[in-house]
């Protein structure tokens, strides 16, 4: 792929076109790479009144993470579960094809589920310079220092609601509705550019 | 002016909607005076200087309604609490028990 312009890294792309893979921005080894992640399969999950503690703890047996009803994000061995609001929790998983089915077994009438698979696409966002990059972009103080790694935001990033949580040291995911991917791929290139930006196809 | 929201923690205040006055009581529809109780309701505000209890609506977060009580001459924010409290909450900072 073909190196762009360090000061218009999206010179020539569609502006409703997700940019192709590449690198964007200053030359050498890339401060960020970006790349849409392989947990596609994503749920919904709304406790019913009163049960919030009790489906955050079985997501948390069944899933990975503490349990708890918190904005948060707990890993498990190809899975996540996401604190959204109280009570409400979007679980993602690289495997269960049936999420929806899976879940309902594991929290029976306790909360209402709902298949978004289609609904997000999950960037996969890694290197040193990544706060600095959502910085520019989030109301949320994102310094490592105060926000560890399993800590999750629903917040908004360059005005586009999104989902975001320290998944490691240096990596980073942000869920984003599936139809601002081409708008949120363009504010990553041009946020990235300084510090050197390479963006992986899609798997 | 930040926000401090029970469940995300500080937040810019452009992440919320405002609706306003949280001390409103809609009238009963059956009182004799009630159009004139509704006027009041629907139309008439108090704009005071100093302490106002208010409804925010974190739309771009948790998606929860929160009573705010703020000094509308600092914007100091002197409470939030969730406008929802059932047994999930129970456990959330500013939450009554």
């Amino acid at each position: 792929m073909a190196d762009r312009s360090p000061h218009d890294p999206l010179a020539g792309i569609a502006f409703d076109r997700v940019p192709p893979a590449g690198a964007y921005g200053v030359t050498g080894e890339p401060g960020i790479v970006v790349s849409t992640a392989e947990e596609p399969f994503i749920a919904l999950v709304a406790a019913r009144n009163g049960f919030g503690a009790s489906v955050a703890e079985r997501l948390g047996r069944a899933f990975g993470g503490p349990g708890l009803d918190r904005p948060h994000a707990g890993f498990g061995s190809g899975s996540t579960v996401v604190g959204i609001g109280p009570g409400r929790f979007l679980v993602l998983s690289r495997a269960e094809a049936d999420l929806p089915g899976t879940l309902r077994a594991v929290l029976g009438t306790e909360a209402a589920i709902t298949g978004q698979s289609d609904a997000f696409v999950l960037f996969d966002l890694s290197g040193a310079r990544v706060p600095d990059l959502l910085a520019k972009g989030a109301p949320v103080d994102l310094d490592p220092r105060v926000f560890p790694v399993g800590d999750a935001a629903t917040t908004l990033v360059a005005h586009i609601g999104a989902t975001l949580w320290r998944s490691g040291e240096t990596g980073w995911r942000v869920l984003v509705a599936r139809s601002f991917e081409a708008s949120f791929t363009r504010f990553l290139l041009g946020a990235g550019a300084e510090y050197g930006l390479r963006l992986e196809g899609r798997g | 002016m930040r926000i401090p929201c029970p469940y995300c923690g500080a937040r810019d205040a452009h992440e919320f909607a405002y609706l306003g006055d949280a001390t409103l009581t809609r009238p009963d529809p059956a009182a004799a005076d009630a159009a004139d109780r509704f006027h009041d309701y629907v139309y008439l505000r108090d704009n005071p200087a100093g302490r106002h209890q208010e409804w925010w609506y974190h739309a771009n977060g948790c998606r929860q309604w929160l009573r705010l009580t703020r000094d509308t001459r600092t914007h100091a924010i002197e409470a939030a609490e969730p406008a929802r409290r059932d047994a999930t909450q129970a456990d959330m900072p500013g939450a009554a028990s």
